[in-house]
């Protein structure tokens, strides 16, 4: 009688552990799923915009997809518009590994990196050379419309990355600190202060927690919380007090 | 319960044993009959199988049925898809769009370079020399569209999202196939072992593909589950997904531990159905 005992308490506690590893995914809550929707903002510079958004149309193929301007076409644009059309479209293909899967809470996260910001898309080397060549212009540009929306969408973040427009800091806490919503934000500031290899936050546990190891993963984060949110302010203050000024 | 006469062990697990056994020894047959023999397939029995992690977004713990297949215990080669081309005429999406997107070390993490030149002949650009002395190695730069064209013609298929998972598996359920321990991977797959991809890194002996079965299998047999090209599957992750998007699994020789890390059998890339990337490949189901 004992063993029968025996036994089927194993199987009942087998089946529980079953049962629960056959746990399904709860979707994220309503705040976590809006806040994703809010970080994916694409910002839209107003130069040229409708028409580079009708031309962007005229290229999308019969699958709906959308790559690149023909020479002759980007040629004719304006410098501004030129910029315009790089910040609101991508003209290549993201790798397959790109894609980030949906985590819970990210409202309450401060990530190592941003997500992607243009889906199976990405911007091609054109774009980037360009982003590079016309520097000054791009931070003169997307710094006038953070200004006047207050918001620094995915697009501008990654720009901002890419030119190392580390003279933006000011501004990008300032943004930040109009609402705090914006984690990415400090995101990006922790991004540029890896960049330029800022030696007090790469000697810091953040810095570790989300870079340095081996095992980290391109989702690693923070957690969200005041004393997270002012260290990083604090460093990226003195991390852009040092920068050379200039003449 | 029900014992088997010979060593009284459960049933269930004289079963497992037997699916075992037909695994291991059809992973070494050769099955002539298609291009895609070289390396031969495994048979995969019908029945329950557990896929999935617990809290993954797009990939929660469940239990699937499938029915019995056949996949390919290698990565299909450049070998098997030129004798498609030679068969066929088929022309890629690369050649005819010029749209390859092809790696040199020295870009930033997750930037690749567009190549015009770059097709499956010259995986990596013209530049850099074709595939003349890498036929046994898996044929990249192709799209999801030129796959499910060689799949046609050579009468085979892409192995499902569920499929890909239960064979890479290979009867464990954790993140990977060896264990959980993820700095095992180099003995398995061929992936990128250095911290960025701003210096080349051949320190497993290859920078770009390996020949196809060059690094351990896994316990049914399958070789480079893990690395040396992403392997596209049929499926969708979500019903109402973009038709644009394919999905591929594994890892790839451009991936590292810190910025991709899709070497497992839990993960879930996506990328257009027309992108022709030098580190996307595919292996076959029958």
């Amino acid at each position: 009688m004992k063993k029968i005992v025996a036994v089927l308490v194993l199987v009942a506690a087998y089946s529980v552990c079953f049962a629960q590893d056959d746990y399904t995914w709860v979707e994220p809550s309503k705040e976590s799923q809006a806040y994703h929707e809010y970080r994916m903002k694409i910002s839209r510079p107003p130069d040229g915009l409708q028409k580079v958004l009708g031309m962007i149309s005229k290229i999308q193929d019969n699958e709906n997809e959308a790559l690149a301007l023909s020479q002759k076409e980007y040629m004719s644009l304006s410098l501004r518009e030129k910029l315009t059309y790089h910040l609101i479209h991508a003209e290549t293909y993201s790798q397959n590994c790109d894609a980030r899967p949906p985590v819970p809470d990210e409202h309450m996260k401060i990530f190592g990196q941003l997500p992607d910001a243009f889906g199976d898309y990405s911007w091609s080397q054109r774009q980037g050379n360009f982003m590079i060549a016309n520097r000054d212009t791009v931070i003169a540009l997307v710094s006038a419309s953070i200004i006047r929306s207050s918001r620094v969408g995915l697009n501008y973040k990654k720009a901002i990355i890419d030119i190392n427009a580390r003279e933006m800091i000011p501004l990008l806490i300032k943004t930040y600190n109009k609402d705090h919503k914006d984690h990415d934000i400090l995101t990006l500031l922790m991004i540029l202060m890896k960049n330029n290899e800022f030696e007090p936050f790469m000697t810091s546990t953040s810095y570790k927690k989300l870079y340095a190891n081996e095992e980290t993963s391109y989702e690693a984060y923070l957690n969200f919380n005041s004393a997270n949110e002012a260290l990083i302010i604090e460093r990226a203050t003195n991390f852009y007090n040092g920068l050379p000024k200039k003449g | 319960m029900r014992r088997s006469l010979l060593n009284g062990l459960p049933i269930s697990i004289m079963d497992f044993l037997k699916k075992v056994s037909i695994l291991l020894l059809l992973g070494g047959l050769y099955l002539p009959g298609s291009a895609q023999t070289a390396c031969g397939y495994v048979l995969v029995p019908k029945g329950s199988y557990r896929v999935g992690q617990r809290q993954h977004g797009l990939n929660p713990a469940r239990t699937v049925q499938v029915d019995s297949f056949y996949i390919a215990a290698c990565e299909t080669t450049n070998r098997q898809f030129a004798a498609f081309v030679a068969a066929t005429g088929y022309v890629t999406d690369a050649e005819q769009r010029h749209d390859a997107l092809v790696f040199v070390p020295g870009l930033r993490e997750f930037e690749w370079n567009n190549d015009s030149t770059a097709y499956w002949r010259y995986p990596n650009g013209v530049a850099v020399g074709g595939i003349e002395n890498k036929m046994e190695h898996p044929v990249t730069c192709i799209s999801y569209k030129d796959v499910l064209a060689y799949c046609t013609w050579a009468g085979v298929r892409l192995p499902t999202l569920d499929e890909w998972e239960i064979a890479s598996r290979a009867g464990s359920n954790g993140t990977y196939f060896f264990g959980e321990k993820k700095k095992d991977i180099g003995r398995y797959a061929n992936v990128w072992h250095g911290a960025d991809h701003l210096q080349a890194d051949s320190s497993d002996g290859y920078m770009y593909t390996s020949p196809v079965g060059s690094f351990q299998p896994n316990a049914w047999g399958l070789y480079d589950v893990y690395g040396n090209v992403f392997e596209f599957c049929s499926g969708k992750v979500k019903p109402d997904e973009n038709p644009r998007l394919a999905h591929a699994r594994g890892g790839s020789w451009w991936c590292s531990a810190t910025s991709c890390s899709f070497f497992n059998s839990v993960d879930i890339g996506r990328v257009n159905r027309r992108a022709s990337f030098s580190n996307q490949g595919f292996r076959v189901v029958k």
